[in-house]
C-alpha cells in the first residue's frame, strides 16, 4: 500500500484527552462509552475519560445520528385547507471512534439517501456531522464478518481517521473539515518515517489477524450462492427459530425503512407528520389493506432481510449492505447467527472454499 | 362558531383503578384534555353521574360477575365510543388468575360459609363481552399512547396496538437486554407501545400489553431453554396478565 506522509498526523496517548477536551469546546462530541455486561452505545461525551476506546460494535450503530428513530418530516394546519409546511431537524456534531464496519454503514446509507428524488433531511443533517473513525487491529469477537465484505480496513467515509501504533495514534487526514481539526489543535504533530513504519507494522500485523474470509466462500461468488438458495431449506430453519422480536434489523447500520406517521395536536387542527424505523421483521411491515401479508412467515422475513444485504444491493448499488459488524448475531433472542446461515447455504449448495479471501 | 365538546364519562369494572388515577396524575397535559371534551362522570375525581347518552365511554377493569355483564352492556348501549383501558378491561390483566381455580373454591375462599350469596362468572376482558372500538393496553396506561387513543377516538380514526414486541422500542431505547443481565423478560413476546416504559427504568416487562398477535412458541421456547429459564416459571409469569388470552383463543376456534 502506498502512504502519502504528508496525510498523516501523530497524536500521543497522554495527549489523547486533551484532544477531546479541545473537541467539546467547539462542538456535541459523541463517542462510544461502555452500558456494562460488555455493550456499548454511543453517547455524548464532555471528556476523554468517558470514552471506551475498546470497545465492541455499539448497540445501535451510529445511523441513530444520521436518520433518528423519530423524525419530524413536516407540520400540518386543517384549519383553512391543508397547509403543510416541511421540517428539517439537525445538529452540529462530531461522531469519534467509528470503526470501519460502521462507516461502511454510513456509507451504505449516503448512497440510499442520495437516489432520486434525493432526501435532503437526511443530506442536510450528514453535512451537520464530523466524523473520526478508529481501525481495529484484533477482531472485536466471533460474530464479526467484516473481511468477507472488505470492510475490515479504511475505505473512506471519514474526516480524519485514527490507528493505534504503540504509544501514539496515526491520524489519516481525509478532508477538509478533517484539515481544519488538525489546524486548530496544537497537540498534533506531522508523521514522520518512524510513524510509517510502525504503522505498516501494525497494519502487517492486522492482516495476519484478518488472514481470510471468516466463510468460506470467495467475496465474489456470494451473488450466485443468494441466486441459488432462495428455496433453501435454510429459511424453513430460521422460520421454526426467529421470533419476530425485530432486534436484528433494528441494530442493522444499513437498514434503513420507516413508517410514516401523522400524529395531530390536542386541537386536532393541527399536527406534525414524522417518520419512525420500522421493520421487515415486524408482523405488520408487510400487511396490506384488507389483512393480507406478503410475508406472513418469519422464515420468509429473514430471508428478505439476508437478501435484502447480499443480493438486491448488488444489482442496484453494486455493493454489499452486510458490513460485517456482527450486530444482528449478537443480539438475537434466538441465536440466528448470520455467519451460520452463511456456512449453512454454502454447505448446501456445495460451494465451500476453505480457503477463501486468503491473501 | 362554537363546537359543543364530546361528552366522556370513565367507569370502573374489577381494578385498582389505578389507570383512572394515572389520567388523573397526567399534570399540565390534563388541562389541554380537558380544552377538547367534557368530563360527565368520573368516580375518581367527581360526585356527579352523567346523562343517558354519551359520547365516549372509557372503561377500566375486568368483567368478573353477573352484576358487571349487565351494567357494561348498559354502558355499551349510552355511549357511542367505548375505549378499554388498562390491562383488566383490554386482556383480563392480573383478574384472569381467578380462572387458573374453580369458581366455587375462590368464592369459597373469598367469602367463607356465605359464599352462596356472592356470584361470580369468569373472569373476562371488555371486549369479551361487549364491542370495544379502542383499546389502550398496559398495567398502568402509558399516557402518551392513552392521550394518542383519545384524538383518534375523537376524529373517529382507528388506532392500532402495535403487533411487534417490546423488543423493538426496548433495542430502539438502547437499553442493555434484561435476558443478557440474566433476567427473564416478557419483551419478546409482548406487544410494544408502553416504549418499553419498565426496562428503561431497570425493570422487566411482565407482559401487561397482552400478546402479540402471531407470537413463535416454538421459539420461544428455545430461548427459554437458552437461558436455562425454568418452565413453570414461564407460565406465571405469562398467566399473570394473559390468562384470558385463554378465552379468545376458544372464541376464535368456535369461528
Amino acid at each position: 500500500m502506498l502512504y502519502n506522509l504528508s496525510q498523516y498526523v501523530v497524536l500521543k496517548k497522554e495527549d489523547f484527552n486533551g484532544f477531546i477536551s479541545d473537541l467539546v469546546k467547539e462542538q456535541k462530541v459523541v463517542a462510544p462509552v461502555a452500558k456494562g455486561c460488555g455493550q456499548f452505545s454511543f453517547e455524548e461525551v464532555k471528556s476523554g475519560s468517558e470514552i471506551s476506546i475498546d470497545y465492541i460494535p455499539t448497540i445501535l450503530p451510529p445511523k441513530k445520528y444520521f436518520m433518528p428513530r423519530d423524525e419530524n418530516i413536516a407540520t400540518y394546519d386543517l384549519s383553512n385547507g391543508e397547509d403543510m409546511e416541511p421540517v428539517v431537524e439537525y445538529e452540529k456534531m462530531l461522531l469519534f471512534g467509528v470503526h470501519t464496519c460502521d462507516l461502511a454503514g454510513i456509507q451504505c446509507l449516503n448512497m440510499v439517501f442520495s437516489e432520486r428524488p434525493r432526501d435532503l433531511n437526511y443530506l442536510i443533517r450528514k453535512n451537520q456531522i464530523t466524523i473520526i473513525g478508529y481501525e481495529c487491529n484484533f477482531y472485536c469477537d466471533r460474530f464479526a464478518s467484516c473481511r468477507l465484505v472488505h470492510n475490515h480496513s479504511p475505505n473512506g467515509g471519514y474526516d480524519l481517521f485514527f490507528t493505534d501504533v504503540g504509544d501514539r495514534f496515526m491520524i489519516h487526514v481525509n478532508t477538509n473539515t478533517g484539515e481544519e481539526l488538525v489546524a486548530k489543535s496544537n497537540l498534533l504533530r506531522k508523521a514522520g518515517e518512524k510513524d510509517f513504519e510502525d504503522l505498516q507494522r501494525v497494519r502487517e500485523a492486522k492482516n495476519r489477524e484478518f488472514a481470510k474470509n471468516e466463510i468460506p466462500i470467495e467475496h465474489e461468488k456470494i451473488p450466485e450462492l443468494f441466486d441459488r438458495a432462495y428455496n433453501s431449506k435454510v429459511w424453513e430453519d430460521l422460520d421454526k427459530r426467529c421470533v419476530a422480536c425485530g432486534n436484528c434489523t433494528n441494530v442493522c447500520p444499513s437498514c434503513y425503512c420507516f413508517n410514516m406517521i401523522d400524529e395531530p395536536n390536542l386541537d386536532l387542527k393541527t399536527g406534525r407528520r414524522y417518520r419512525q424505523w420500522d421493520s421487515c421483521q415486524n408482523e405488520s411491515f408487510a400487511k396490506v389493506a384488507g389483512g393480507e401479508s406478503f410475508r406472513k412467515e418469519r422464515g420468509a422475513r429473514q430471508r428478505h432481510r439476508y437478501y435484502r444485504k447480499f443480493k438486491y444491493p448488488i444489482a442496484k448499488f453494486s455493493r454489499f449492505f452486510c458490513t460485517g459488524c456482527g450486530r444482528c448475531s449478537r443480539t438475537c433472542m434466538a441465536c440466528i447467527n448470520l455467519k451460520e446461515t452463511l456456512n449453512s447455504l454454502i454447505k448446501e449448495q456445495g460451494m465451500e472454499n476453505p480457503e477463501a479471501g486468503k491473501v | 362558531m362554537t363546537r359543543t365538546k364530546p361528552k366522556v364519562a370513565f367507569f370502573d369494572f374489577a381494578c385498582c383503578e389505578g389507570c383512572q388515577l394515572q389520567v388523573a396524575n397526567m399534570g399540565e397535559l390534563l388541562l389541554d384534555v380537558l380544552g377538547l371534551i367534557e368530563v360527565v362522570e368520573f368516580r375518581e375525581v367527581m360526585s356527579e353521574k352523567g346523562p343517558e347518552k354519551i359520547d365516549v365511554a372509557v372503561v377500566e377493569g375486568s368483567i368478573t360477575d353477573k352484576h358487571a355483564i349487565e351494567r357494561i352492556k348498559k354502558i355499551r348501549d349510552r355511549a357511542k365510543v367505548l375505549i378499554a383501558y388498562g390491562s383488566c378491561a383490554t386482556i383480563g390483566g392480573v383478574n384472569g388468575m381467578k380462572n387458573n381455580f374453580k369458581l366455587d373454591d375462590i368464592r369459597k375462599e373469598v367469602y367463607g360459609d356465605r359464599f352462596n350469596y356472592f356470584d361470580t362468572v369468569e373472569t373476562k376482558a371488555v371486549h369479551q363481552v361487549v364491542k370495544v372500538d379502542y383499546f389502550v393496553n398496559g398495567c398502568p396506561v402509558y399516557i402518551p399512547e392513552f392521550v394518542k387513543v383519545l384524538k383518534a377516538a375523537l376524529q373517529g380514526i382507528p388506532y392500532e396496538v402495535p403487533d411487534h414486541a417490546v423488543c423493538v422500542e426496548c433495542k430502539l431505547n438502547e437499553n442493555v437486554c434484561m435476558y443478557d443481565r440474566g433476567v427473564a423478560c416478557m419483551g419478546p413476546v409482548t406487544r410494544a407501545g408502553c416504549n418499553s416504559w419498565c426496562i428503561n427504568n431497570g425493570n422487566i416487562c411482565y407482559g401487561c400489553r397482552g400478546m402479540v398477535s402471531n407470537p413463535n412458541e416454538n421459539g420461544a421456547m428455545d430461548i427459554i431453554k437458552k437461558y436455562n429459564i425454568p418452565m413453570d416459571m414461564v407460565i406465571n409469569k405469562m398467566n399473570m396478565y394473559n390468562k384470558c388470552r385463554e378465552i379468545d383463543k376458544r372464541e376464535q376456534k368456535k369461528r
